[in-house]
C-alpha cells in the first residue's frame, strides 16, 4: 500500500489520466458512457436476455442445454472479443501501477497489438471449426403438451426469427412487452439482437476510416510537396461526392452484407481524419523531436507511427468518437431506405421502417421504441464526443 | 484575384473527372445491369429469345463494349452538355433535372433561411449568457435535436399528425393535392406551403446546433478581445458593443458556411424526401439507384460534384473579400 502510495506521488499523472479526470468530472458524460457500456451488455449477453430456448429443460428425464448448445460462431466471437476488451481494460489500470509512464504508452500499444492481433486470429479460427446449430425444436410445446419438464426460460422468451402470423402486429401486452411486429416477432427481442448490428457498425466503420485516414493523412503531411498536392486531389474527390448519395450508390450496386455496410461506411468517411492528421503533421514536422529522429536514422515507420502519431492521436479519437455515432445513424438509415442487411437479421432501421404497414396502418410502437434506440445511442456517442473534446482542450483546463 | 480563381477553376477539371471515374467504375464493376433487372427472371419467354432481346437492348444502351470506352463515349456526350437518355423514364436526363432540381432547391432554400433566421440570434444570446442557465439548457436542446434521427421523426410526424392516429392536420404525401393545378395561384400557393411543412421541419431542426454553435464560438472569440474591451471602456452600450463590434467580426465563418452547405443539403434530402413522397432530386438518385438507370447516376453524381466544388470555391472567395486580413496570394 506504502509503495503503491509512493509511487503515485512520484510519477505524477500521464495526459491520459488528465483527460480521464476532466472527463470524469461531468456527470452527463458519466451517465452516456454506463449507457454505452449498458448497450454493450445487452448486445454481448443478448442470446441469455432474449431466446425462444430454453437454459435448462428435462425431456424424459434427461437434463438438456439448449441455449447453450445453440450459440452460433459469431455469438463465440462476440464473447471472445468481450473477454479482449474487458482484459484490456484490466491491463490498463494494472499499467497504471506498475509501469514507468515514459514506457506506458509503448506497452500499451505493444499489448493492444498483441491482443487484437489474438482476437482476430480466435474469430477467424472459430468462424472456420464452430459449425452453424439449427435447432427447430418448439420447447414451448413440449412444456405445454408436459412432455418436458423444469424449463427455465430466457427473460424474454422469443426468438427473432421465429414468426407466429396469428400474434401480427400486436400492440404492447402483457405477453409482448413492447409489441409484435408484421410476422409476429417479439419487438423487445428484436430491439435486444439488433444493438448487436448498430453497436458493431458503428465500431468497425470507424475502426476502418480511422485507419485509412490515420494513414493517408500522415504520408500526406510528413511528405508534403507532390505526394500532398496528389493525394489532397484525392482527398477532394472524396469530399465532393454527396456521401450519403455514395454511398446508397455502392450499397445498392453490391450484395447485401453486413461486412459490405461496414466496408462502404469506413472507406467513404476517412476524409475527416485524413486532414487532421495531415494539418498536424505539417505542423509536427519541423519540430527538434522529429528532426532528432531523423538524424538518428530511425525507420520511417517509427518516425511515423511511434514520435509523430502520438502527438496528433487526440483530436482523431474525439472524431472517432462522433464517427460512431455517423455510422450507426448511416446503418439505420440505410436499413430504413431497404438496404441494410436482409431479414430475418434484426437491425433497428429496418424494425423502423416497418411502422407504417403495408395497408398504410401507423404501427406507433413499431416507430417509438426503435427510433429511441437509435436516437439514444447516437446521442449518448455524441454526448460523450462532445465531453472528450472539451476535456483534450488545453483552453478549456486552464480556466 | 483573378488568377486565383481562374488556378482554382483548373484544379477542378481533374477533381471532377475523378469524381466521374469513380462513380462510372463503382457502377460497372459491381454485379448486375439495368437490362437484366429490367427484364427480371426471364417470364414466358424461351431462353433463346430472352438471350437474344437482352443482347439487343445491351447493344441499343451502349453497355455491349469494354467499359473504358463507354467512359471515353460518355465523356463526350457529357462534353456536349448530354446526359443521355434515362433508361427507366425513356427521357432525356436532363430533362428530369430540370424538373426535379427546382423541387429540392424550394425546399432546401426555405429550410435553409430559417435556419440561419433561428441560429444566428440564437448563437448571439447562448454567447452573451455565456455558462448561464439559458446558454448550458439551449445547447442540451439543440444537441438532442442533432442527434435525432430524421427517417424517425419524418415517420414520427406522419404518423401523428397526418393520420388517424392522432390529428390529421397536414398532408403525409407528396407537393400539392389532387386537382390542385385548377386552383387560382394563391390557394395553390397555400396548399403547396401545407404540404412543405413537415419536410421543411425535417429539414432544418438538425441544422441549429451546428450553426448556432458557430456563431456562438465567434461571438465568445470575440467578446473576449481586446478591441470589445476598448469599447466597452469608451461607455458604449452592451447592444452597440454586441452588436456593432463583436457580432460583425463573428459572422465571418457564418458566411464561408452558407456557400458549403447548400450543395451538401442538396444530397442530403433522399430520406426525407422518400419519406414525405416529393418527387426532388433525392427521390431521382434513389429510385436511379434501385433500378440502375447509369445515365442518371452519373448526371447526379456529377452535378452534385460540381455544385459542391464551387461551394467551396464561393466560400473561399467571400472569406476573402468578407476578411481583408486574407488575401488571395497567401491562400492557395
Amino acid at each position: 500500500m506504502s509503495k503503491y502510495a509512493q509511487n503515485k506521488t512520484s510519477w505524477g499523472t500521464s495526459y491520459g489520466e488528465l483527460v480521464w479526470q476532466e472527463f470524469s468530472k461531468s456527470w452527463l458524460s458519466k451517465i452516456c458512457l454506463s449507457f454505452i457500456v449498458f448497450l454493450f451488455t445487452l448486445a454481448i449477453f443478448a442470446p441469455f436476455l432474449a431466446n425462444d430456448k430454453p437454459f435448462v429443460i428435462r425431456i424424459d428425464g434427461q437434463l438438456h442445454f439448449p441455449i447453450f448448445r445453440n450459440l452460433q460462431p459469431n455469438d463465440y466471437c462476440i464473447f471472445l472479443a468481450a473477454i479482449a476488451g474487458c482484459l484490456q481494460l484490466l491491463l490498463i489500470k494494472r499499467n497504471r501501477r506498475r509501469i514507468d509512464p515514459s514506457i506506458r504508452a509503448a506497452v500499451l500499444w505493444r499489448q493492444i497489438c498483441i491482443n487484437s492481433s489474438i482476437v482476430l486470429i480466435g474469430i477467424i479460427l472459430l468462424l472456420i471449426f464452430v459449425p452453424r446449430r439449427l435447432d427447430a425444436r418448439d420447447y414451448k410445446a413440449l412444456v405445454a403438451s408436459d412432455k418436458a419438464t423444469d424449463a427455465v426460460f430466457a427473460p424474454i422468451p422469443y426468438g427473432y426469427g421465429r414468426t407466429n402470423l396469428k400474434l401480427r402486429e400486436q400492440p404492447p401486452n402483457r405477453q409482448h412487452w413492447l409489441g409484435t411486429d408484421d410476422v409476429g416477432t417479439d419487438v423487445l427481442c428484436r430491439l435486444i439482437h439488433g444493438s448487436r448490428i448498430s453497436l458493431s457498425v458503428g465500431f468497425v466503420a470507424v475502426g476502418i476510416s480511422t485507419i485509412i485516414g490515420v494513414m493517408v493523412g500522415a504520408v500526406l503531411g510528413y511528405f508534403g510537396g507532390k505526394v500532398d498536392f496528389v493525394g489532397m486531389r484525392i482527398v477532394e474527390i472524396m469530399m465532393a461526392i454527396p456521401a450519403f448519395f455514395l454511398i446508397i450508390t455502392i450499397v445498392a450496386f453490391f450484395p447485401r452484407s453486413l461486412l459490405n455496410i461496414m466496408i462502404i461506411i469506413g472507406i467513404t468517411s476517412w476524409t475527416v481524419d485524413a486532414r487532421f492528421i495531415r494539418a498536424e503533421f505539417f505542423k509536427l514536422r519541423k519540430q527538434d523531436f522529429v528532426q532528432a529522429a531523423v538524424s538518428l536514422g530511425l525507420p520511417l515507420r517509427s518516425i511515423l507511427f511511434r514520435h509523430m502519431l502520438p502527438n496528433g492521436i487526440a483530436p482523431v479519437l474525439v472524431n472517432a468518437t462522433f464517427g460512431i455515432a455517423g455510422a450507426i445513424f448511416i446503418e439505420a438509415a440505410l436499413s430504413f431506405l431497404g438496404f441494410g442487411v436482409a431479414p430475418p437479421t434484426p437491425s433497428w432501421g429496418q424494425m423502423l421502417s416497418l411502422g407504417v404497414s403495408t395497408t398504410g396502418r401507423f404501427l406507433w410502437w413499431l416507430s417509438i421504441f426503435p427510433g429511441l434506440a437509435i436516437f439514444l445511442t447516437v446521442l449518448a456517442y455524441n454526448l460523450v464526443g462532445e465531453a472528450l473534446r472539451d476535456a483534450i482542450d488545453p483552453k478549456l483546463r486552464i480556466q | 484575384m483573378s488568377t486565383y480563381i481562374v488556378r482554382r477553376l483548373l484544379l477542378m477539371i481533374p477533381t471532377l473527372l475523378g469524381i466521374t471515374v469513380m462513380v462510372f467504375a463503382i457502377s460497372r464493376i459491381a454485379p448486375g445491369d439495368p437490362v437484366s433487372l429490367s427484364m427480371g427472371p426471364g417470364g414466358q419467354m424461351d431462353a433463346e429469345r430472352a438471350a437474344d432481346v437482352r443482347e439487343a437492348r445491351m447493344r441499343l444502351y451502349g453497355l455491349d463494349k469494354p467499359v473504358h470506352v463507354q467512359y471515353g463515349i460518355w465523356l463526350r456526350r457529357v462534353a456536349q452538355l448530354d446526359f443521355g437518355d434515362s433508361i427507366k423514364h425513356h427521357r432525356p436526363v436532363i430533362e428530369l433535372i430540370k424538373e426535379r432540381l427546382p423541387i429540392t432547391l424550394t425546399l432546401n432554400i426555405i429550410a435553409f433561411v430559417i435556419i440561419y433566421a433561428v441560429s444566428l440570434p440564437l448563437g448571439v444570446l447562448t454567447a452573451v449568457r455565456h455558462r448561464r442557465f439559458f446558454d448550458r439548457a439551449s445547447s442540451v436542446v439543440l444537441f438532442m435535436l442533432w442527434s435525432l434521427p430524421v427517417m424517425w421523426v419524418g415517420q414520427m410526424l406522419i404518423g401523428y399528425f397526418c393520420g388517424p392516429a392522432f390529428k390529421q392536420w397536414f398532408p403525409p404525401a407528396g407537393l400539392n393535392s389532387n386537382y390542385a393545378d385548377q386552383l387560382p395561384f394563391f390557394p395553390w400557393l397555400v396548399d403547396r406551403l401545407w404540404h412543405l411543412v413537415l419536410p421543411v421541419l425535417c429539414l432544418t431542426y438538425a441544422g441549429f446546433a451546428y450553426l448556432t454553435k458557430l456563431v456562438r464560438a465567434g461571438m465568445l472569440d470575440n467578446l473576449r478581445s481586446d478591441y470589445v474591451r476598448t469599447a466597452r471602456a469608451k461607455g458604449l452600450s452592451n447592444w452597440a458593443v454586441i452588436f456593432k463590434h463583436a457580432f460583425r467580426n463573428s459572422i465571418i465563418p457564418v458566411i464561408t458556411i452558407m456557400a458549403t452547405l447548400l450543395p451538401a443539403m442538396l444530397g442530403g434530402s433522399v430520406i426525407i424526401e422518400r419519406i414525405f413522397s416529393i418527387p426532388g432530386m433525392g427521390w431521382l438518385a434513389f429510385e436511379a439507384v434501385t433500378t440502375r438507370d447509369y445515365n442518371v447516376v452519373m448526371a447526379v453524381a456529377t452535378i452534385g460534384g460540381v455544385l459542391n466544388l464551387l461551394g467551396l470555391l464561393f466560400g473561399d472567395i467571400a472569406y476573402a473579400i468578407v476578411d481583408p486580413r486574407i488575401s488571395f496570394e497567401s491562400a492557395v
